[in-house]
């Protein structure tokens, strides 16, 4: 077990040269929070997504700061000594890899090949409000299309129900 | 059920959103909270796995139930033999009683209850979220193999059967029908597990 992580690191660091090596600029489409944004130009290295800082910010609403990927009050700071798996300039551009982002972050992503439509789910700090058993809050519309929030309700006692037509 | 302290809110999990949930609604017409929810994120917040299912939570926004089958009326009782009437009074009780109900779960109780997700129950939400994307994004062949993805990695969940045939040609592009499921695990009466409510009230604590 203890070489374990010599591995890791020795198959991270093969795989990386295979992968600086098979880059390919692709038109991608990343689907965040369920909305999604095409990013003209993304680069694609065996699985790993990169694109543009301000493409990041567009598709993720995070920001790459000194601090690390940040969105509002949340911020992940990038791991020392990792940053190359992150962050790479190509071209005078800056891009960030927003796979291996998922990753630090425990998001699910799921990828279409031919279509180039990546995923993402919710991150762990999204799905951990289950565990501190708060209900997590949301906000959906009505048939009319007014919006109505979980958290409105706060102060009355909820029976959340979901059902379906199917 | 009428109580100024409580509310219902129904959230319907269908991705072709209020064509389809709407005509349901509109037939009903309840006096209750209904909201629309193309994106199934109630079911991927609270991993949940049918429909109906049925959280309990109380003034602090805490859960004090999580999820179970949650009829509140008998409709489908001939096809799931489940009698509404042990749920509908549980839930008089709590909305009577509050956190000191038999039925509200204390903090400890709903922590035994809440396990660490499998990664390949989170992952599954990714290929069906995968799969909605695509199907609405006018690719509902390519949303197939996602759907069947997230049908393989969480084989528990049926909002993710159900709303992938709902989609398509279930047969034809799933080899399956709803009917063919339930009757797998022995029909209808099977396919809902009970909600399971305490016997007898005991004592207040």
């Amino acid at each position: 077990m203890k070489y374990s992580r010599f591995f890791i690191a020795l198959s991270v660091f093969v795989l990386s040269a295979t992968l600086l090596a098979s880059a390919k600029e692709i038109h991608a489409t990343i689907v965040y929070d369920d909305v999604a944004t095409e990013i003209a130009s993304a680069r694609q290295e065996s699985g790993q997504l990169w694109v543009t800082t301000t493409d990041l910010t567009r598709a993720t609403k995070f920001v790459l700061k000194p601090e690390g990927a940040c969105r509002d009050e949340l911020c992940f700071p990038i791991p020392k000594g990792r940053t190359a798996e992150f962050e790479n300039t190509v071209s005078g551009k800056k891009f960030f890899n927003v796979t291996a982002f998922a990753a630090l972050v425990k998001q699910p992503v799921a990828r279409d090949e031919a279509l180039d439509t990546w995923y993402f789910g919710l991150r762990s700090d999204q799905r951990e409000t289950l565990t501190s058993m708060q209900s997590p809050d949301f906000t959906l519309p009505d048939m009319q299309g007014k919006l109505h929030s979980l958290s409105d309700f706060h102060g009355k006692k909820v029976l959340l129900v979901t059902w379906a037509s199917w | 059920m009428k109580d100024k302290n409580f509310e219902i809110v129904s959230v319907a999990q269908d991705t072709g959103g209020v064509k389809d949930a709407g005509p349901a609604i509109t037939a009903a017409n309840p006096s209750f909270t209904v909201l629309i929810d193309e994106k199934h994120l109630v079911t991927k917040l609270y991993n949940m796995v049918n429909v109906p299912t049925g959280v309990w939570i109380n003034e602090k926004g805490r859960i004090v139930r999580p999820n179970e089958v949650a009829f509140i009326d008998d409709r489908f009782k001939p096809f799931t033999g489940l009698d509404s009437a042990p749920y509908i009074g549980a839930l008089k009780d709590w909305i009577e009683k509050g956190d000191k109900s038999v039925y509200a779960m204390s903090e400890d109780r709903m922590r035994q209850k809440l396990t660490a997700a499998d990664p390949n129950v989170v992952l599954a939400t990714a290929e069906f979220g995968l799969g909605e994307h695509l199907y609405k994004a006018g690719h509902a062949g390519e949303a197939i193999p996602h759907f069947k993805e997230a049908q393989r990695l969480n084989p528990l969940n049926w909002n993710y059967k159900r709303q992938a045939w709902k989609l398509s040609d279930a047969k034809k592009d799933y080899g399956t029908t709803f009917k063919e499921e339930v009757d797998k695990i022995g029909g209808g009466t099977k396919y809902y597990p009970p909600p399971e409510l305490p016997a007898e009230p005991k004592k207040n604590n």
